[in-house]
């Protein structure tokens, strides 16, 4: 990063290289939207050459990108939801239940690659129902893998209030995707 | 609260392994003993699991080279908000013709008195009216009582100047006696009137 600060354009496409697959995995997890996942990680590593020199050296750089990338992630919601273009969440929950019983159905799913597919695409829906707030910090962690830590200063919130979001935002998806879970368990 | 709430409170924290030795063995065996709590925790531990194990999304490989091209770009064009906001245009103005000003209050007296003529000289070669400078009608250092005999109050001069054709104010100077602020008289002796000290 110290080298892309000095408008060094080799060493900022190598950055581009190296985190691209975590902020269009982030991005396209708390928006549940591929398609629009490039041009949304173009968007955050632009801002990253924009602002390069506000970078703090010695700072982690992964904690950066994924704030510029949490913040563009939450005015995208904003903004759809202000549309109110496909992107509802009233939408969204009428999908996913429509989707459950299909999943549920074991005849109806034949190749358990299909299964997976389809569960994993009822989960992705389910996370994209979780309030904002919640979610962002649940992708971060369990996702993304981050510590609480750095997901405190990522989304600029105390140690304890990160824990309470991601305590609630699991309960939340737990109890949506119960029914499912629940009859993947019967015989 | 019962034990099964306290048990599943603890859920989270016994996924990201962050309980205590305690609370674990506690948990445990809590776990061990109760089959609704049990269900329970499988169903969260599968519910991260699956979450865990999303399939993560492949973004376009030539994406660098987008980002890149887009950041020169924006790089070109300043944001619209400014970080440190510009130097009004007025202030650079404002200076040069507070410079001028001053140049021409400088230089015109000189140029136009030409040939080394005071500025009123050089005025009256334009047709104005020349004003009158004031003059001493004595000095302090020579008392007026030994050269002037006492004069009547309504016909003596309240000033030190003939100010009939101008009018100027004279401080007259202050001399402090312990602490206290005395102007130097120059009436001469004699005369009745009133001073008034103007202390700064």
């Amino acid at each position: 990063m110290g080298r892309v600060a000095e408008d060094d354009e080799r060493a900022f496409t190598e950055l581009v290289r190296r985190f691209q697959g975590r902020v269009g995995n982030l991005i396209s997890r708390v928006l549940n939207d591929r398609e629009n996942t490039d041009d949304l990680a173009q968007e955050v590593f632009v801002r990253v050459f924009v602002h390069r020199r506000n970078y703090r050296r010695g700072s982690k750089f992964s904690t950066w990108v994924f704030t510029i990338a949490a913040n563009l992630a939450k005015n995208e919601i904003r903004r759809r939801v202000r549309r109110r273009n496909w992107f509802s969440l009233d939408a969204l929950t009428e999908v996913l239940s429509d989707s459950l019983p299909q999943l549920a159905d074991p005849t109806e799913s034949r190749e358990a690659g299909m299964e997976r597919e389809q569960l994993q695409g009822a989960v992705g829906r389910a996370i994209a129902t979780v309030p904002e707030k919640y979610r962002l910090a649940l992708v971060l962690r369990d996702i993304e893998g981050l510590a609480y830590e750095e997901i405190a200063e990522v989304l600029g919130l105390p140690g304890g209030t990160v824990r309470s979001r991601i305590n609630r935002a699991r309960s939340m998806l737990q109890r949506k995707l119960q029914p499912l879970l629940r009859k993947q368990d019967a015989p | 609260m019962n034990r099964c709430d306290q048990g599943r409170r603890l859920f989270g924290a016994y996924w990201d392994d962050e309980v205590t030795q305690a609370e674990r063995e506690w948990l445990e065996s809590h776990l061990a003993g109760c089959s609704g709590c049990r269900q329970q925790y499988e169903q969260f531990a599968r519910t991260l699991e699956t979450v865990g194990s999303l399939p993560r999304t492949d973004t376009a490989s030539d994406l660098p080279e987008r980002a890149l091209a887009a950041a020169r770009r924006a790089a070109a064009v300043p944001d619209r908000v400014a970080v440190a906001p510009a130097r009004p245009l007025w202030v650079p103005v404002t200076a040069a013709a507070a410079v001028l000003v001053l140049a021409a209050a400088t230089l015109l007296p000189l140029i136009g008195g030409q040939g080394g003529q005071g500025g009123t000289r050089g005025r009256m070669a334009l047709g104005e009216k020349p004003v009158a400078e004031p003059y001493l009608l004595h000095r302090s250092s020579e008392p007026l009582a030994a050269s002037t005999p006492a004069a009547p109050v309504s016909t003596l001069a309240d000033s030190l100047f003939d100010h009939s054709e101008d009018v100027e104010f004279i401080l007259d100077p202050v001399v402090l006696q312990r602490g206290r602020a005395q102007a130097v008289s120059n009436l001469p002796a004699g005369v009745q009137g009133e001073q008034t000290v103007i202390s700064f």
